[in-house]
């Protein structure tokens, strides 16, 4: 019996110009990786991916996603993420937070990089009342959409 | 040993008649194969043709010896020349340069 070996790298999505939402999701996600795959590593790198190639989880609100791939094909996706500036329609950027061996790990992962920067944001509030706010926006975050 | 490689290559048309066989359009022949088997990064090498002979539809090539793996595949997969339908036939490969007879 052979193990299949899987990497999830976790990437957060840095548009040109801020925006709240980006309209993305994890099909079209997937679509532009795969495109840019095949422009720079051709046919033989777009094979070798997409076996057990996924979006697994994309949120455009806090503009993280978590993309599944076979250990071998690994080194095709991470080396392309930096080069990619166009997301569907969108100009943004890839940032790899986390390549990690389990989905599980990458959540926990995510959700502390979440909470480094809640804290950090926290911090920057100059009075109470600005602080208040923001934990009542964070609180009212729709994760269901 | 050297950082080299040297392939003796034929070209074989469908129609023997039709089309010119010239440096540039080898090249663009090649280049265009290489890049869309292996992309933008990984199809990037310096192919230096040495000798062609028309007559013959014969061809040296020197690339370096990393790259030998994936300009013999390149080359192995070209399917048309010019809208030609064709192979490639690699007659030999050597570290060592090698000549037409």
């Amino acid at each position: 019996m052979v193990r299949i070996k899987n990497r999830y790298i976790a990437v957060q999505i840095v548009p040109y110009t801020p925006t709240n939402t980006l309209r993305i999701n994890d099909h079209t996600l997937s679509k532009c990786l795969l495109q840019n795959v095949e422009k720079y590593h051709g046919v033989y790198g777009l094979g070798l991916i997409e076996n057990g190639f996924r979006v697994k989880y994309c949120n455009d609100r806090t503009k993280t996603a978590i993309i599944r791939c076979l250990h071998r094909g690994q080194k095709f996706i991470s080396s392309v993420l930096p080069l990619i500036t166009l997301i569907g329609d969108v100009r943004a950027k890839f940032r790899t937070l986390y390549i990690g061996a389990t989905i599980i790990q990458c959540n926990k992962f995510i959700i502390k990089h979440q909470k480094q920067f809640l804290d950090k944001a926290m911090g920057q509030m100059a009075s109470a009342k600005e602080r208040q706010d923001l934990f009542k926006r964070v609180m009212e975050f729709d994760m269901d959409r | 040993m050297s950082d080299y490689q040297y392939l003796d290559v034929k070209l074989k048309l469908r129609d023997p008649e039709s089309g010119t066989l010239n440096q540039v359009f080898l090249y663009g022949c090649i280049y265009k194969s290489l890049e869309s088997i292996f992309g933008e990064i990984g199809g990037q090498t310096d192919l230096e043709l040495l000798k062609l002979s028309a007559d013959h539809r014969r061809f040296l090539v020197r690339i370096p010896a990393d790259f030998l793996e994936r300009v013999r595949i390149a080359i192995a997969l070209i399917g048309q020349y010019q809208g030609v339908p064709c192979h490639f036939q690699v007659l030999e490969t050597s570290a060592t340069p090698l000549d037409l007879e």
